[in-house]
């Protein structure tokens, strides 16, 4: 019976792959072309110092990585704060969210307790937050507080979510054996959540990267990308405006790859993919 | 093993639960006693309650009244001396199935080394020797339900309660399993509480078979089955009992209408 029903990997499904990776990537290629030429045109047909050509802002772009005239800061100083303060903040949001979210997940009473207030903190953008946030924290811990905010409800849900979802078949399985409640949380409750979380994480990270952009436009201590395009904005220095619009977007594109990475890595890790 | 010790007894068991405004009876005066290493098999239509009276003998669900005995004890709650296995397998499924088989083992706190060594000679029981490294995603139905079986018997449970274990099995691959069960039950000596609603399959298993009503789920009759093993299935006595169970649950059926 050894053998019974394992699939074995052929040398044709794996060439099928390799035709199917090709093909996305063109794809992929298109769609970027496709919008470069699209700004292109709007910019010619705008024809407008606020609507630079892709050219101009490649070049100042490039500029930019050795110095933003008008600033002072080069832009990867600039796109260091801004991934400082990002880690800062996602991190703490990841370490309050996930105890919380077990929390409320397992517990019945905790959940009637504390779902009313979070239901009435959530819909408030995160944006909202950034005065009084400015005003209570500086500078400094202003942005980091609102990435904070911005990347907690996600992984919060989520880990709500993945505790409630755990397959009953499963507790019952390890009650079976005689385990704790503790063990119970630790061996089987938890370790189901994880898929989830991850989901959570991935989410909260492509939330947290526009709050932290979004905040820095109104201030930040040692700038920033959101920093650079208010800045440029009232500079009039347009193409590096641009420059910094295109940087985020491509952090961005980066952050949310990352986190599907490890969503997928860790649930490979934990053979459930 | 002198198969005469009894080794699990139930008395008056009775259970209800509360559905919407009605109360539901489930189970009516259940009463029987099981020896150490039988196999007994309990059979009934859907709804029964047959799966309830399993998990009221693991420890799952509490009964409403009434006793069970194990090993001299009145079972309050799930305990190691009796191991489950389930329908839909209940693996962990980011567990290997080593670690699944280790589970059990190590909610007994038993030192790795040993916990491994037990492990393995389970994957090898139930046929599974090769696979230690695999996880359940990569498993057919049939090679989930040899882990779901290796790690109730890792722990060294004296009772193994299986809930309709081959239910979501193609049925070649659950004649296999039954011979397969029959060959582990002679290798471990353990006794089985199987429940199951093919006749074929309890006629083919079981030492005893008792047949429960439809709800609430009542003892109707008790079949003593000592045919010799291996047990073929065109064989006229096989065949004779088993038209005795159907018409006994079509008389059931017919009761009820």
């Amino acid at each position: 019976m050894a053998q019974e029903y394992l699939t074995t990997p052929i040398n044709k499904i794996q060439r099928d792959k390799w035709k199917e990776h090709i093909i996305k990537l063109g794809y992929i290629a298109i769609s970027i072309i496709a919008l470069i030429v699209t700004w292109w045109a709007i910019a010619v047909i705008v024809d407008k110092t606020y609507f630079p050509t892709p050219p101009e802002v490649f070049e100042a772009l490039i500029q930019s990585f050795d110095n933003v005239p008008g600033i002072g800061l080069s832009m990867s100083t600039q796109l260091f704060s801004s991934l400082e303060r990002f880690v800062f903040g996602f991190l703490l949001a990841l370490i309050t969210a996930v105890p919380l979210g077990l929390l409320l997940g397992h517990s019945k009473r905790a959940e009637m307790l504390f779902t009313p207030a979070i239901e009435i903190i959530r819909p408030i953008p995160p944006m909202a937050w950034v005065p009084l946030f400015f005003l209570a924290f500086g500078v400094f811990f202003g942005p980091i507080l609102t990435i904070f905010i911005g990347a907690f409800f996600p992984i919060l849900s989520n880990v709500v979510f993945g505790v409630k979802s755990v397959d009953q078949n499963l507790i019952d399985a390890s009650k079976t054996f005689g385990a704790s409640r503790l063990q119970t949380f630790s061996k089987v409750i938890f370790p189901s959540t994880i898929p989830h979380m991850m989901t959570g994480i991935s989410v909260g990270l492509g939330i947290g990267w526009m709050c932290i952009v979004s905040a820095e436009m109104i201030g930040a201590k040692g700038g920033g990308l959101g920093f650079i395009i208010q800045s440029c904005y009232s500079l009039s220095l347009y193409d590096y405006m641009f420059a910094g619009m295109v940087m985020v977007g491509i952090l961005g594109i980066l952050t949310a790859l990352f986190g599907k990475f490890i969503e997928n890595e860790v649930a490979k890790w934990m053979g459930m993919k | 093993m002198d198969g005469d010790e009894v080794i699990l007894s139930m008395k008056d068991i009775y259970k209800e639960y509360p559905k919407d405004d009605e109360i539901l009876q489930v189970l009516d005066d259940i009463s029987f006693d099981v020896k150490e290493g039988e196999l007994v098999c309990v059979l009934g239509p859907s709804g029964c309650g047959k799966t309830t009276l399993l998990r009221i003998i693991a420890g799952l669900v509490d009964k409403t009244s009434g006793s069970i005995i194990v090993d001299g004890e009145e079972v309050t709650g799930p305990g190691p001396n009796r191991g489950m296995v389930f329908q839909d397998f209940a693996l962990f499924p980011w567990r290997t199935v080593q670690r699944n088989v280790e589970f059990g083992l190590e909610i007994k706190k038993i030192p790795a080394e040993e916990r491994a060594k037990i492990a393995t000679e389970y994957i090898h029981l139930v046929g599974l020797g090769g696979f230690e490294k695999s996880h359940p995603s990569e498993l057919s139905g049939g090679m989930k339900q040899r882990v779901g079986i290796a790690r109730a018997l890792a722990n060294n449970p004296h009772i193994l309660l299986m809930d309709e274990p081959f239910g979501a099995l193609d049925s070649q691959t659950r004649n296999q399993m039954q011979t397969e069960l029959l060959r582990i039950q002679d290798e471990t000596k353990k006794t089985i509480i199987f429940i199951t609603h093919s006749v074929d399959e309890s006629v083919f298993l079981a030492d005893r078979i008792l047949i429960l009503s439809a709800r609430p789920g009542r003892i109707v009759k008790e079949y003593k089955i000592d045919l010799p093993r291996p047990r073929d299935r065109g064989d006229s006595d096989f065949i004779t009992i088993r038209k005795s169970i159907l018409s006994d649950l079509e008389q059931q059926r017919k009761d009820l209408l």
